[in-house]
């Protein structure tokens, strides 16, 4: 869990738990969102990595 | 609607205090407003989620004016409320700044703290009978 996937989504998770649970009202509207949150943040974290790695650094 | 929401306003000293035990124990504004469900997930998540910071080995900031990013970072984890000051009465927080986690660990605990913000906020709006 201490590698840079491994903190990224379960900080992934963490923040969709507290934003589909704020933001909805509805357990099914909140499990749809959570997973649309969760899915967001860590293929757009893997995303705006793999577009990062070219950059020499 | 409207109407029905309207007559749950409450007073603004109780409003005070609703938002003063949302800040200090994270859900517990949902919970004193009958919200059972929110209130139980913003307690196990939330501090959850501070502990985890602890355990990456972030760092909890000082109150430092002359640095201002510091003093952000240190009023975004004092966000969090209780779990804060049970971290820092057990000298934990101290960071390791060559840990390979620990900016992870600052990201998880200043996110808690603003976390907890947004769900005062919204136990406020609860309160206020606008939700």
């Amino acid at each position: 869990m201490t590698t840079h996937l491994g903190a990224m989504t379960l900080f992934a998770l963490f923040v969709s738990i507290v934003f589909a649970t704020l933001m909805r009202d509805e357990p099914r509207e909140q499990w749809q969102l959570g997973l649309r949150l969760f899915g967001g943040l860590v293929g757009g974290g893997i995303l705006a990595g793999w577009l990062l790695y070219p950059l020499p650094l | 609607m409207a109407v029905a929401a309207a007559d749950h306003v409450r007073p603004s000293g109780l409003t005070c205090l609703i938002c003063a035990a949302a800040w200090a124990l994270p859900g517990g504004g949902h919970l004193w407003l009958g919200r059972r469900r929110k209130g139980l997930i913003f307690l196990v998540t939330l501090p959850l989620m501070f502990v985890c910071g602890l355990w990456l080995e972030g760092r909890l900031f000082p109150f430092e004016p002359s640095q201002p990013l510091v003093a952000l970072a240190a009023f975004a984890d004092i966000g969090i409320g209780i779990p804060y000051f049970i971290a820092k009465a057990l000298n934990e927080g101290a960071g390791r700044a060559i840990a390979a986690t620990f900016e992870y660990g600052n990201a998880f605990l200043i996110v808690a703290g603003l976390l907890n913000m947004l769900v005062v906020l919204d136990a406020f709006d609860v309160a206020q009978g606008r939700k």
